[in-house]
C-alpha cells in the first residue's frame, strides 16, 4: 500500500482500494470477476475471497445483469478509501 | 472576482475537514459579492453540476481507471484540467485557489495556460499524515506538495505551527505564507436535541456519558491512545461510554484492541452531518487525541456545539485551546493524560460548563467564515497581477 504504512492494510481493504482507482464507483461502472482480475491483475479467486469479504462489510454491492454478477463499490466504500487518501 | 476553488472533495464527497473547509469559505465569498466556481470530483447521487448557495459546483467524472492510487491521481488532475480549461471560455478567472497536493497539478497547469494567479491552501503535509517520509508514493507525494508551494503565489496555511512546518519542510520564505485559519457554523448547533432518543438509537444506555472521538481512523488521529485510556475512564466514571465516528485503514486494527473494552466502546462508522450534529449535542465531552494536527476543526465543532474538549497539545490544536479556560490540553499520544483530562471534566460539572461558556465565546470571536473569507480574499488581491 502506499504511504508508509506502520502496519500492513489487509488483502480486501488493498484490494478495494485498487477497485476504487479503477472506477468501480457507481451500479453503471459495475464490473464482473473476470474483469476485475484482468485489470488488477489478480487471480479471479483471490478476487472473489476479497469481494466476499468487502459484500460482507457492505463496501461493496452486487447486481446481476442476464444471470451475470457485476460489482460495485458502495458510498460506505467509496469513503472508506477516501479516508485513506486523504 | 471571479475565483475558481479546486478541491477533491467537497459534499457530499466528505472524506476530512478539506470538503467543509472548502463549502465554508465558498458561500461566505458568495455572500461578500464574489463569483465561486468550485471545481470537485463526483460521487454517487450528486449532480455533475448544481448551484448551492450561489456557488456553482462542477463536479468531474473520471472516465479512465488504474489500480495505483498515484495514476488514479493525475487521471483525475487531467478531467479536472480539461474542465476548468472549458469552464474559462466563459468564465474569466482572477485566480484558482487549489487544496491540498491532490489538486495541485490541475491547478499548476491551469495557472500556466490561463496566466492568472495560483493560491495554494496546504491544509496538511505528507510527511505529517504519513508520520515520515517512508516510500516512493510519499516521496512523490512530498515532491508535488513542494512543486504546488513553488508555483503558487500564495501559500495559506491554518495555524502557525502549519506556518513553522511548511517554512522549514520546504524552505519557503516566510514572506509567501498567510496564515488564515479554519472556520464553522455554529447555527448548525442551535437545535433541540433529545439525548436519550439518540442514544437509543446507538444502542447507548440512557444514563450514559458519551466520550466522543470524530475523525479518520489512522494513526495520525492518535485513537489507539483514548482507547488505551478507557479503563482508567470507567473505573472512576462506570457510566462512561466511548463512541467512535469515522472510518479508516486503521478500523481492523483498533477493533481488535478495544475487543477487552468492547461493551464500553461503540464504532460507529461514517454518519451523515445531522446524525453527527445530534450525536455531539448528545455527547458530555469531546476527545481530539490527535499526535499530528495541523488545526484540528474537529475541536472547533466541539466547541460551537458547547461540549467541552478534551485535546492533545500539538499543532493547531494547541493553538485553538486554552488550557482550563477553553479546553483541556492533554500530553500527546498519552493515554493516562487522555484519561486525567477525560476524568476530570466527568468530574467537575461547574468546571466543565466554564470552558464551554468560554469556548463558544471564542468560536464566535474569532473562528467564523465571514472573517476568514475576508482574510482570504486580502490573499487573492494580494497574489492578482503577479503572475
Amino acid at each position: 500500500m502506499h504511504r508508509g504504512r506502520p502496519m500492513p492494510i489487509s488483502d480486501e481493504v488493498y484490494f478495494l482500494c485498487m477497485l476504487h482507482n479503477i472506477g468501480m464507483t457507481a451500479p453503471e461502472k459495475s464490473l464482473t470477476i473476470e474483469e476485475m482480475s484482468r485489470l488488477t491483475a489478480i487471480e479471479p479467486s483471490k478476487v472473489e475471497e476479497n469481494l466476499n469479504k468487502l459484500l460482507k462489510a457492505k463496501y461493496v454491492d452486487v447486481k446481476t445483469i442476464y444471470g451475470t454478477k457485476k460489482y460495485f463499490i458502495t458510498v460506505d466504500g467509496i469513503r472508506k478509501v477516501l479516508s485513506m487518501y486523504s | 472576482m471571479n475565483i475558481c476553488i479546486v478541491t477533491w472533495e467537497y459534499s457530499p464527497r466528505i472524506v476530512g475537514g478539506i470538503a467543509r473547509h472548502c463549502e465554508g469559505l465558498a458561500k461566505a465569498l458568495v455572500k461578500m459579492g464574489h463569483s465561486i466556481d468550485v471545481i470537485t470530483l463526483d460521487f454517487p447521487g450528486a449532480s455533475q453540476y448544481e448551484e448551492v448557495e450561489g456557488v456553482k459546483i462542477h463536479r468531474t467524472s473520471i472516465e479512465l481507471g488504474h489500480p495505483s492510487f498515484i495514476a488514479w491521481v493525475f487521471i483525475f488532475n487531467h478531467f479536472m484540467e480539461k474542465k476548468i480549461a472549458m469552464l474559462s471560455k466563459d468564465v474569466k478567472f482572477d485566480v484558482i485557489h487549489i487544496h491540498d497536493w491532490l489538486v495541485a497539478l490541475a491547478g499548476i497547469a491551469a495557472k500556466h495556460y490561463l496566466k492568472i494567479p495560483l493560491v495554494l491552501t496546504l491544509h496538511s503535509t505528507e510527511v505529517g499524515r504519513a508520520l515520515g517520509l517512508n516510500n516512493p508514493d510519499s516521496y512523490l507525494i512530498d515532491g508535488i506538495e513542494w512543486w504546488a508551494t513553488y508555483e503558487s503565489k500564495r501559500v495559506i496555511v491554518t495555524s502557525n505551527s502549519m506556518k513553522r512546518e511548511v517554512e522549514e519542510h520546504f524552505h519557503l520564505p516566510q514572506s509567501k505564507i498567510d496564515v488564515i485559519p479554519n472556520a464553522i457554523d455554529t447555527s448548525k448547533y442551535h437545535v433541540e436535541v433529545d439525548r436519550e432518543a439518540v442514544k437509543r438509537r446507538y444502542g447507548i444506555a440512557p444514563d450514559s456519558r458519551i466520550v466522543l472521538f470524530i475523525g479518520r481512523l489512522v494513526p495520525q488521529k492518535g485513537v489507539e491512545y483514548l482507547i488505551k485510556a478507557t479503563p482508567k475512564i470507567v473505573s472512576n466514571h462506570p457510566n462512561a461510554y466511548i463512541v467512535i465516528v469515522g472510518d479508516g485503514w486503521l478500523k481492523e486494527h483498533l477493533l481488535s484492541l478495544a475487543l477487552s473494552i468492547k461493551h464500553k466502546i461503540s464504532f460507529l462508522g461514517f454518519l451523515s452531518d445531522s446524525e453527527l450534529i445530534e450525536l455531539i449535542l448528545s455527547s458530555d465531552v469531546l476527545v481530539v487525541p490527535s499526535i499530528y494536527e495541523p488545526f484540528g476543526i474537529v475541536a472547533l465543532e466541539g466547541m460551537a456545539a458547547g461540549v467541552p474538549v478534551v485535546a492533545s497539545n500539538v499543532g493547531g490544536l494547541a493553538e485553538i485551546i486554552e488550557h482550563d479556560r477553553t479546553g483541556v490540553l492533554v500530553y500527546t499520544g498519552d493515554a493516562n493524560s487522555i484519561a486525567w483530562g477525560v476524568n476530570r471534566i466527568l468530574s467537575d460539572s461547574n468546571y466543565a460548563r466554564w470552558l464551554v461558556e468560554n469556548a463558544k465565546r471564542k468560536v464566535q470571536e474569532i473562528y467564523s467564515w465571514d472573517a476568514v473569507a475576508s482574510r482570504t480574499v486580502e490573499v487573492y488581491e494580494k497574489s492578482y497581477g503577479e503572475v
